[in-house]
């Protein structure tokens, strides 16, 4: 398992440089980090600060020296607040974790137990339901949900709360915090909750209908067990991948649900410096971003292997 | 995207206008009131109880809070941080005719003294108690340093008027004594809009910007700047020494929230108690739709105004015949109906600068311009055009088209450029439309004149009237060369005489009578075409009590010392 994980690890790392190198060259292409000077009526001072931050350098050149500043820990600073540019990150990247790993956990293990369900009981009355709503909530715009949650849970009843992750200055991890926790997940997990449950439902469908599963039911191993132990372990195989890679993408940021909700993380700040042009913050966001989908691609691998021995000894 | 003001280093001479970024209906730094006068649009004055916390709904979070640095042209961090605690040597009030004007603040003994001759030379005289939040004295140094700060410093928001100083004189720590190089007209706006005063023996020999770029503890204003969580909210606590009324509230809070609709919702569901959104079609409509339990405020008396911006460096709008019959081809009563008729604002602008400064225009000057499409006809045929077999004219087989281009994503002025181009092509005018994300129309395309029409906003910060930043031809550049704000390319020569004389001018009358000649001159050879007075909008839960009202100049929240919140 070390040698199947060793390797893995070594195969992304190429993949991390040349990923971060194109989205290095491509955020250069198109954004100039010195238009914020193009209003100057000195006309040198643009030139002076393109050659303050090395822009007259070849592009493989400002690329090393980014590179070399990123891996300690140094992104840049905005070109708009000139604030540090991982500080920015790390801020708003604990935001949206917050709202991921939660929303995560929580569409995981509801998209498993409806897939379980519909799988084992398919073609009854509760899958067809749970098919139907799988069907609405992937259609579902999020920002429509959410907008229509707020109205009701928000507005109309004044049970929740919709303006950050505190009301006013407040930081403490309460029940204040948790009702400002609850739509913005919940906006988060309908769509994913609605696909994840319709990826598990197809792959425990399969696995109750292979071999060794009609193998174990023969030699009278319990219904529950062979569903949860033989069946569900096979079945969350494919379910993990699509999990891992969603996860991964999530890191982004949710730029709709965290704009509605106003929750400065990853999806508001990519947002904000488009908007403005910030260039440093956006390709600090897009590698890292790009880093985190590699990553998370390489955890889904070392989980494949653990959950198949197969696949690690291949 | 918010009202904001993005990366302007504004040279202009007397008016300073910047223009407003992102889907900003446009907003600006302005001056401030040290929590004294100025009020305008008061409505409700309760009696006010002591305490309490008051939440606002911020459209904007700043970039950062170095006001001199160029990273501080977030109207929003102005009014919420600036505003709040940096002293300022005048406030601006407003008459009952809806006049602006400058008083001295309570930093001051009273009006400084102004001598014209041999040069122009202020004399300030500091209150004896007016003190920084440490009971240090501010003191002549203060102004020294403020202007040497921004005069010759680096990375400066806006030097205009500092550069026109040639001395600050502090021997006398209670007395200013500031001397021009030349007359600089609005000087009432120095040490006052934008940047007020800077207490020198804490920042002297600092690194001004390392130590205030990310919020500071030091205020002469009524708060203190308690905390800044970026990405969520500012917290302002009351300045337990401020010389001048001290705040009723125990604290206010503002909560960002960038997106309109939530931030209605956050308002009608009583998370934020407080908000003052951009004039967007969905505000309008949010309004008109009830929010009970509020009040509102909405002015046209404002520091914005949009307009139609005619690129005179390029054709077709080198010839003010055409110039002309886009005026008179165009219904703005009809365009400002559409957007802002539900707020009950109907008239469209009739000068070419900010309502605030009404009483040095001509407030007719461009009423001749309104829909009358023989006047179009007339003007079109007189300059060689005709009619197409499609009905558009055309002149040596080029048709008269042009492209419009605005802010991506700003739902009010697409909405805009779509009924020009229907009221064009009517008038028998082809108009194309591209528009462009904020960085790039401010950062790219309007410096380099590569435009032909442009719709944005212009935001007036201080009371100087002048347009000349805007529109003298020494504030121009060749198409194609970046530098000046004279983005239209306008190159008007008596105008430039008139605008040049208002820059310096330091005789209020005359300063009126030139104002009015040179929005007629700006009128007869139609240099653009102003559309609306971008209104203002400020609302807020009954609970709130106080003078609470909104100021053109000064912003919705420059007198919180004075409010306060029922349970």
């Amino acid at each position: 398992m070390l040698t199947y994980a060793a390797r893995r690890v070594l195969y992304s790392i190429p993949v991390i440089l040349v990923a971060s190198f194109l989205l290095f060259a491509a955020v250069r292409a198109t954004f100039d980090p010195t238009a914020r000077l193009a209003q100057s009526r000195d006309p040198q001072v643009q030139q002076r600060e393109r050659e303050r931050l090395g822009l007259t350098d070849p592009i493989l050149v400002q690329y090393g020296d980014w590179l070399k500043g990123a891996v300690h820990g140094d992104l840049g600073q905005s070109s708009a607040s000139r604030e540090d540019v991982s500080a920015m990150i790390s801020r708003s990247m604990g935001n949206t974790l917050q709202l991921i790993v939660i929303g995560a956990l929580v569409s995981a293990v509801i998209a498993i137990g409806i897939g379980v369900y519909s799988a084992v009981r398919q073609y009854s009355a509760l899958d067809y339901v749970f098919t139907g709503l799988s069907y609405i909530g992937v259609a579902m715009p999020p920002f429509w949900f959410g907008l229509l949650a707020i109205e009701f849970f928000v507005v109309q009843h004044r049970w929740l709360l919709s303006v950050g992750l505190h009301t006013g200055d407040s930081t403490s991890f309460d029940l204040d915090y948790v009702k400002h926790l609850v739509l913005p997940v919940a906006t988060l997990c309908v769509q994913i909750i609605a696909s994840w449950s319709r990826y598990e439902r197809a792959s425990m469908l399969d696995a109750l209908s292979a071999d060794y599963v009609r193998t174990a039911r023969a030699k009278g191993v319990p219904r529950r067990k062979v569903i949860l132990k033989h069946a569900l372990r096979n079945a969350l195989i494919p379910f993990v991948t699509v999990v891992a890679l969603d996860f991964g993408a999530l890191f982004g940021g949710l730029i709709i649900t965290e704009n509605i909700f106003a929750i400065g993380g990853m999806g508001r700040l990519f947002y904000n410096a488009i908007l403005v042009g910030d260039v440093y913050v956006v390709q600090a966001w897009m590698i890292i971003v790009a880093v985190f989908i590699i990553m998370f691609n390489l955890l889904a691998d070392l989980i494949y292997g653990v959950l198949d021995p197969r696949i690690r000894l291949s | 995207m918010g009202r904001q003001r993005r990366g302007a280093q504004l040279l202009g001479l007397a008016l300073i206008m910047v223009l407003v970024a992102a889907a900003c209906g446009g907003s600006s730094k302005n001056n401030a009131a040290s929590g004294s006068s100025g009020g305008s649009n008061a409505s409700s004055s309760a009696a006010v109880p002591k305490g309490g916390t008051l939440i606002i709904g911020a459209e904007q979070e700043p970039d950062c809070m170095d006001w001199i640095g160029s990273c501080s042209g977030s109207s929003w961090g102005y009014w919420m941080a600036a505003v709040q605690t940096m002293p300022r040597a005048f406030d601006v009030v407003r008459d009952d005719q809806g006049n602006y004007s400058y008083k001295a603040s309570i930093v001051l003994k009273g009006e400084p003294k102004l001598e014209t001759t041999p040069k122009q030379k202020i004399t300030y005289e500091i209150a004896d108690n007016a003190v920084w939040n440490d009971n240090q004295p501010i003191t002549s140094t203060d102004f020294k340093y403020t202007w040497d700060q921004i005069a010759n410093g680096t990375d400066v928001y806006d030097k205009t008027g500092y550069k026109d100083i040639e001395s600050v004189d502090d021997s006398n720590p209670k007395v200013a004594v500031v001397t021009f190089k030349n007359n600089y007209q609005d000087w009432k706006g120095l040490f006052t809009g934008n940047y007020g005063i800077f207490p020198s023996h804490l920042l002297q020999g600092k690194d001004r910007d390392a130590a205030m770029k990310d919020g500071y503890k030091f205020s002469a204003g009524p708060w203190i700047i308690d905390s800044w969580t970026k990405t969520d909210n500012i917290t302002l606590v009351p300045n337990p020494n401020f010389f001048g009324t001290k705040p009723s509230l125990d604290k206010v809070i503002f909560k960002f929230q960038p997106d309109t609709s939530s931030e209605f919702t956050s308002f009608k569901s009583a998370q934020v108690s407080m908000i003052y959104p951009q004039p967007q079609l969905d505000a309008v409509d949010q309004i008109n739709a009830g929010l009970p339990n509020s009040q509102k405020v909405i002015t046209t008396q404002t520091g914005n105004f949009e307009a139609l911006w005619l690129n005179q460096g390029k054709a077709p709008f080198d010839d003010e015949a055409v110039r002309k019959a886009v005026g008179f081809a165009i219904d703005r009563g009809a365009i400002v109906q559409r957007l802002f008729g539900g707020l009950g604002v109907k008239d469209p602008l009739q000068f070419v600068n900010a309502p605030v400064v009404q009483q040095y225009v001509d407030p007719q000057a461009f009423a001749q311009y309104k829909l009358d499409k023989s006047q179009v006809d007339s003007l079109l045929t007189g300059d060689g055009y005709a009619k197409g077999s499609d009905g558009i004219y055309a002149k040596g087989g080029q048709k008269l088209s042009f492209t419009v281009r605005t802010t991506a994503g700003n739902k009010r002025r697409e909405l805009t450029q779509q009924v020009l181009q229907q009221q064009l092509k009517d008038a028998g005018i082809d108009m194309q439309i591209d528009n462009a994300k904020a960085a790039d129309l401010f950062g790219t395309i309007l410096p380099l004149g590569d435009f032909q029409a442009a719709i944005y906003a212009n935001v007036l910060t201080t009371l100087g009237p002048s347009i000349c930043n805007i529109a003298c031809a020494s504030n121009a550049s060749p198409i194609g060369q970046k530098g000046g704000n004279n983005y239209q390319r306008t190159n008007i020569p008596e105008l430039d005489t008139v605008l040049h004389k208002m820059d310096g001018e330091l005789d209020d009358s005359a300063l009126q009578s030139e104002g009015k000649q040179a929005q007629d001159l700006a009128a007869s050879h139609m240099i653009n075409l102003p559309i609306d007075p971008l209104p203002n909008i400020l609302l807020w839960s009954n609970k709130v009590v106080g003078p609470v009202g909104d100021n053109g100049i000064l912003g919705p929240f420059f007198n919180m010392n004075l409010w306060g919140v029922t349970s």
